[in-house]
C-alpha cells in the first residue's frame, strides 16, 4: 500500500493546487465603494501618527482623510486618482507601500540569489556515489535507520 | 588574493557607518513638500474674529501661512514672537495668516491672550481640510506663498528670526525687505 | 544624598569594569588564574555597583525627588508607586542604567559558572564582556548621566509618558526584552574568544548554543509581550505594525534563531564554522544597531527618544564592535573554511541551510525596509514610507516557506534522503493535509491564505506526531517498553530534539493564530447615544453612559469613559476611555479587550460628545488572538525544556573478566 502513497499524495496535492488557483484567479464580484474606500484607507499613512494607516488611526486628520477618500470614491475617482490626490499634497510619503517596483523585488532577488547559490554549492560538492548494496536488506536498513534516528539527541 | 580578504572589513563597516551617520542632524519626521513651486491651495474659511476669508482675497500679495495649536508646547510658544515681529515689520507687504490645527477656538484665544495677539488673522480649520491640502503632519509648520500664488518655501518645526528673514526674502517684492 | 550615591556607584562601576578588562586581557596573555579571579571579583562588584545605581534611581523616583532631572522629566507627585518604580526603564538614561545592571549580571553569571572550565576561552570572554559593559558605564558617565541634577528644583514633575502608564505590561516587556538583548553579548564574547584562541570546536559550539538559547528565550518572550502590550494599549486593534523599534527587536531574534539551527549542522558535520561565528557577531551587532536606531532619533518610531548626544556614542560602539570582530573573523578565515562535506540536495542539512538563507533573507528585508527611507532621504532628499503593506507582502511568503521547512526538516535524515524515506515520512501527512483542506473548502472556507495556512499546519503537525510515534515505536520495540513509557523516556532523554518539537509546535500555533486573526478579523465604527445598541458579529453592544472624571490613581489625568454592556458569545460590562494626560497633546486611548479562547471583543473610544453623551466607538472582533500569546508561552516552555540539563548519566562499573564476545555486526542477519 505504501507504494501508492506518493502517487496519491502528489495527485491530491496537484488537484488541490488546481482548485486553489481557480478560486484565486476567478474574477469575483467587483469591490463596493465602501470596500474600495477601506482598501485605500489601509494604503495611506496617517499624517500625525507613527506609521499607522489612516484606516487604523483615531486622529482627526485620519478621520478627515477617510472622509475625503469616501467622497472621492463616490464622485467616481479611480484608485489611482485617489492616491494621486494625496500624493500631490504630502508626496510619496503618504503611501505606506513604496510605489517603485524595484523596492518590492530587491528582497526576493537577494533570497533567490542566495538560495540558488546554496543549491549550486550543494550539487557541486555532492558526496561521491552510494556504496553498492551489500547483504543488508532494505527492511534491515530501514529499521537500523529508524532506531538510530529515534535515539538521536 | 589572500590579502584581498582584508578589504571585507572596510567594505562592510564603512557603508554601514556612513548610512547611520547621515541620519544625524535630520529630523526623521520632516517630509519634503511636493507643493514647492506649485500653486498654493485654494480655501475659504472663517477667522477667529468671525469674518470669512478666502485665498482669493489675498491675490496679488505674498502671504505666510502658519499652522499652530494651543497644545503645541513649547514649539508654538517659542515661535510666536517671531511671527508677531514679522507681522509688525512686514504686515503691509506680506499677509501673515495663522491656521488652527486640531484646536478649539476657546483654547486658541486663551493662548493669544497669554502670549500676545499680534493682530494678524487666524483661520479656524474646522475639519482639518486645509492642513491636509498643505500636507501638514503636525504643528508648527509654516508655508511661504509669493504674490503669484506659488508656494516658495516650507518650514518644518518652530520658526526662528533667521529662517523667517531668509524665506521672507524669497517672497517679498524687491524694495520692501 | 541618594543621587550622589547613585552617581558614585556608576563611577565605581566604570572603574571596576576598566580594571576587570585589563585583568582579563593580561590573563589571556598567560598571566594566570589569579588575575582571572581578581577580574571576576571586579565584575561581580560592578554588578553590585549597577544594582546600587538602580536602587538609588528607584528610590529617587518613589520619593519624587525632582532635583534629579530624570525624575523631574518622568515622574510627578501624583504618579502611583508601581509606575514610579518601573519608570526606571521609562526613558533613555534610566534604561541604560537598567541595561548596565543586566549586562553586568550576565557577565557575572557566565564568569562564575565557568570559573573552573574552558580556561583558554574565559579570559577572552571576560575581556570582551568587560569592554561591552565599559561602553555602557561610559555612556552613563559622560553623555547620558541618569543622575544629572537640575536647579531650581521644580515643585512638580512632568510625569511619565502617558502611553507607559496604562498597562501593567510596562513592568514585563522591557525587562524581558533587555534580558534578551544584554544576554546576546555572551555568545558574541564566546565568538570573539574562539576566534582569538582558534578553539572553534564542538565544545565551543555546545557552550555557545546554550548561552544563546537562554537570551533567545527572553527575546522571544519579550517580543511577544511587546506585541501583547501594544495590542492591549494602543487601540488600533493590531499587535504588530512593523515600526522601527519592533523591527529592531526582531532583527537579532532572526539571526539568533538562524544560529540555533546552523549550530546543529556545524555540530554534526564540522562545517559551517565561519558562518556560525558570523551569526553570533551579527546578532550582537544588531542589538546595538537596534538600540541605536530607536535611541538616536535617526529613524522616527513609536519609541523615539528625542535626539540626544548618545546617538554618536552608539554609532561609535557599532563601528568598533563590527570592525574588531570582522577583523578577527577575516584573520582566521583561511583556517575556518572547510571541514566536512555537505550532504545531498535533499537532507536535513540542506533544509537547515535553506532555513538560514530564509532567516537571513528576512533579516536583510526588514533592515532594508527600516533603513530605506533614511537612504532615500540622504541620497535624493525625497521622503518615502515603508509600512505594513510592504513588510507583509515580503515577510509572509518567507514565513510560509520557513513553516514548510520547519515541517519537513525534522523528518529528513541527516544524510541524503532516499526516495523511500521521503515517501515514508511525507506522503501520509501531505494526504492528511489535503483531506483537511478539502473538507474546509467543502464546508465553505474560501479564503486562500487561511486555507494555505491550515493545510501547512496540518502537514507540519502530522509530520511531528509521526516522528514522535516512530521514535517511541522504535524505542518500545528495541527495549521492550510499553508505548507510553517509551514516548515519555524518548522525549525526556532527548530534550534537545523534543524540546525543539515543542518550540515548533508553539510557532505553529502562533502562525495559525496570526493568519486567522488577521485574515478573519472584522471591525466597524459606530456612533451611539446612551441606551442605543450596536452590533458586530454575534455581539450586541449597548452604550450605557458617558462619564468624565479625574482618575482615582492620579488626579491630574482626566478620563472620558464610555460604560458599555455587551452580550453574545461573551457577556458582561466593559469600560473604554480616552485619557487626557497633562504632558501629552493627544488623548490616550484605553481600549477594552474581552478575551476568550475563540476570539477577542475589542472596543476603542474614538470620540465623545459631552452634551448628548453620545460616543463614537471602534468595535473589533479578532478571532484566536489569545492563541498568539499561548503559542509564545509554548515556545518559551519548549525551549526551556530543550536546554534543561538532562539527568546525569549514572555511572556503571563494568567488570570485564574476559574479552566480550563480538557483538553481532550490522551486516548479516
Amino acid at each position: 500500500m505504501s507504494r501508492w502513497f506518493p502517487a496519491v499524495a502528489l495527485g491530491a496535492l496537484l488537484g488541490l493546487l488546481a482548485i486553489a488557483s481557480v478560486l484565486a484567479l476567478r474574477p469575483g464580484t467587483p469591490p463596493t465603494a465602501v470596500e474600495r474606500a477601506d482598501a485605500l484607507a489601509a494604503e495611506l499613512r496617517c499624517p500625525d501618527c507613527q506609521g499607522l494607516a489612516v484606516a487604523d488611526s483615531p486622529t482627526a486628520s485620519a478621520q478627515e482623510i477617510r472622509r475625503q477618500i469616501g467622497e472621492l470614491v463616490a464622485d467616481g475617482a479611480t484608485d489611482e486618482e485617489v492616491r494621486a490626490h494625496f500624493v500631490a499634497r504630502y508626496g510619496e510619503w503618504i503611501l505606506l507601500a513604496p510605489s517603485a517596483p524595484i523596492v518590492w523585488l530587491i528582497p526576493f532577488a537577494v533570497i533567490l540569489a542566495a538560495a540558488a547559490g546554496l543549491v549550486v554549492w550543494l550539487v557541486r560538492r555532492r558526496p561521491a556515489g552510494t556504496p553498492a548494496a551489500g547483504p543488508v536488506t532494505d527492511a534491515e536498513r530501514r529499521r537500523l535507520h529508524d532506531e538510530v534516528e529515534a535515539l538521536d539527541a | 588574493m589572500r590579502a584581498l580578504r582584508w578589504l571585507l572589513v572596510p567594505l562592510i563597516v564603512v557603508p554601514v557607518a556612513l548610512l547611520l551617520l547621515s541620519g544625524f542632524g535630520r529630523d526623521p519626521r520632516e517630509i519634503a513638500s511636493p507643493l514647492i513651486g506649485r500653486p498654493a491651495p485654494e480655501w475659504s474659511l472663517t477667522t477667529l474674529d468671525g469674518e470669512t476669508l478666502a485665498a482669493d482675497d489675498l491675490a496679488g500679495r505674498p502671504y505666510v501661512v502658519n499652522f499652530w495649536a494651543s497644545w503645541c508646547i513649547p514649539a508654538c510658544v517659542d515661535e510666536h514672537p517671531v511671527l508677531a515681529a514679522a507681522h509688525e515689520r512686514y504686515g503691509d507687504a506680506v499677509a501673515v495668516i495663522g491656521v488652527l490645527y486640531q484646536d478649539a477656538e476657546a483654547d486658541a484665544e486663551a493662548f493669544l491672550r497669554r502670549h500676545g495677539d499680534a493682530g494678524y488673522r487666524h483661520l479656524v480649520d474646522e475639519r482639518g481640510g486645509l492642513a491636509i491640502d498643505y500636507g501638514v503632519t503636525g504643528p508648527p509648520e509654516t508655508f511661504f506663498v509669493d504674490a503669484g500664488g506659488i508656494v516658495r518655501g516650507k518650514v518644518f518645526g518652530p520658526m526662528t528670526d533667521a529662517i523667517m528673514s531668509e524665506h521672507l526674502a524669497a517672497i517679498l517684492p524687491a524694495g520692501s525687505r | 544624598m541618594i543621587p550622589t550615591i547613585g552617581h558614585a556607584a556608576i563611577l565605581i562601576g566604570l572603574a571596576l569594569t576598566a580594571y576587570a578588562g585589563v585583568a582579563f586581557v593580561l590573563a589571556a596573555r598567560g598571566s594566570g588564574d589569579r588575575l582571572m579571579a581578581s577580574g571576576r571579583r571586579a565584575v561581580i562588584s560592578s554588578f553590585v555597583a549597577a544594582l546600587v545605581g538602580c536602587a538609588a534611581m528607584v528610590i529617587s523616583l518613589l520619593a519624587h525627588d525632582f532635583s534629579v532631572l530624570y525624575v523631574a522629566e518622568n515622574n510627578a507627585t501624583t504618579t502611583p508607586p508601581f509606575i514610579s518604580a518601573i519608570s526606571l526603564w521609562a526613558a533613555l538614561e534610566g534604561s541604560i542604567l537598567f541595561w548596565a545592571l543586566l549586562a553586568t549580571g550576565w557577565t557575572s553569571v557566565v564568569l562564575w559558572r565557568n570559573r573552573d572550565r574552558h580556561r583558554a576561552l574565559m579570559p577572552w570572554v571576560g575581556a570582551t564582556l568587560a569592554a561591552v559593559n565599559l561602553f555602557f558605564f561610559a555612556v552613563m558617565t559622560w553623555p547620558g548621566n541618569p543622575f544629572t541634577l537640575t536647579a531650581p528644583v521644580a515643585a512638580e514633575g512632568i510625569g511619565p509618558n502617558a502611553l507607559l502608564q496604562n498597562h501593567p505590561f510596562m513592568a514585563l516587556h522591557p525587562p524581558l526584552l533587555y534580558l534578551g538583548y544584554t544576554g546576546m553579548a555572551v555568545p558574541f564574547a564566546f565568538g570573539v574568544a574562539a576566534l582569538a584562541t582558534r578553539r572553534l570546536d564542538e565544545e565551543w559550539l555546545r557552550i555557545v548554543r546554550r548561552w544563546t538559547l537562554v537570551p533567545w528565550i527572553f527575546l522571544t518572550l519579550g517580543i511577544t509581550a511587546g506585541a501583547w502590550w501594544s495590542y492591549e494599549v494602543l487601540g488600533w486593534g493590531g499587535y504588530w505594525a512593523w515600526d522601527p523599534v519592533e523591527n529592531a527587536a526582531l532583527l537579532p531574534w532572526l539571526t539568533a534563531t538562524a544560529f540555533v539551527h546552523s549550530a546543529m549542522v556545524a555540530e554534526r558535520r564540522g562545517g559551517l564554522r565561519i558562518w556560525t561565528v558570523a551569526l553570533v557577531i551579527f546578532t550582537f551587532t544588531l542589538t546595538l544597531v537596534g538600540t541605536f536606531l530607536t535611541r538616536s532619533g535617526v529613524v522616527a518610531s513609536v519609541h523615539s527618544f528625542t535626539q540626544s548626544s548618545i546617538g554618536p556614542w552608539f554609532l561609535g560602539a557599532i563601528v568598533l564592535a563590527l570592525t574588531g570582530s570582522l577583523t578577527l573573523l577575516v584573520w582566521r578565515l583561511p583556517e575556518l573554511i572547510g571541514g566536512g562535506r555537505p550532504s545531498g540536495l535533499v537532507s536535513r542539512e540542506s533544509a537547515f541551510l535553506l532555513n538560514n538563507v530564509l532567516f537571513l533573507g528576512l533579516t536583510f528585508a526588514v533592515l532594508f525596509g527600516t533603513l530605506l527611507p533614511l537612504l532615500v532621504a540622504v541620497v535624493s532628499g525625497d521622503t518615502i514610507s515603508v509600512g505594513a503593506p510592504w513588510y507583509t507582502a515580503v515577510a509572509v511568503p518567507i514565513f510560509v516557506a520557513l513553516l514548510f521547512l520547519m515541517g519537513i526538516g525534522p523528518a529528513l535524515p541527516w544524510g541524503t534522503a532516499s526516495w523511500t524515506t521521503i515517501r515514508e515520512r511525507f506522503a501520509l501527512p501531505v494526504i492528511l493535509a489535503v483531506v483537511v483542506v478539502g473538507a474546509a473548502l467543502a464546508l465553505g472556507l474560501r479564503e486562500i491564505g487561511s486555507l494555505g495556512i491550515l493545510g501547512l499546519a496540518v502537514m507540519v503537525a502530522a509530520i511531528m506526531v509521526h516522528e514522535v510515534v516512530r521514535g517511541a515505536d522504535a524505542r518500545a520495540r528495541g527495549r521492550g517498553e510499553d508505548p507510553l513509557t517509551a514516548a515519555w523516556r524518548l522525549t525526556t532523554r532527548n530534550r534537545r530534539r523534543y524540546g525543539g518539537y515543542a518550540v515548533h509546535t508553539g510557532v505553529l500555533v502562533m502562525a495559525v493564530a496570526v493568519a486567522v486573526s488577521s485574515g478573519l478579523a472584522s471591525d466597524v465604527t459606530v456612533t451611539v447615544e446612551p441606551g442605543e445598541t450596536a452590533r458586530i458579529g454575534a455581539y450586541e453592544i449597548r452604550h450605557d453612559r458617558l462619564v468624565v472624571e479625574p482618575l482615582a490613581a492620579d488626579a491630574r489625568v482626566i478620563e472620558t469613559r464610555a460604560e458599555i454592556t455587551y452580550s453574545g458569545p461573551q457577556s458582561g460590562t466593559l469600560r473604554t476611555a480616552l485619557r487626557d494626560y497633562p504632558n501629552s497633546a493627544a488623548a490616550i486611548a484605553t481600549p477594552a479587550v474581552r478575551t476568550s479562547l475563540g476570539e477577542d471583543l475589542y472596543v476603542t473610544l474614538l470620540a465623545s460628545d459631552p452634551d448628548s453623551g453620545a460616543v463614537t466607538l471602534h468595535l473589533f472582533v479578532n478571532p484566536l488572538v489569545v492563541w498568539i500569546w499561548i503559542g509564545g508561552a509554548i515556545v518559551g516552555i519548549g525551549s526551556a525544556f530543550a536546554i534543561w540539563p538532562e539527568p546525569k548519566a549514572r555511572r556503571v562499573t563494568v567488570e570485564q573478566a574476559q574479552p566480550a564476545p563480538a557483538t553481532a555486526s550490522v551486516e548479516g542477519a
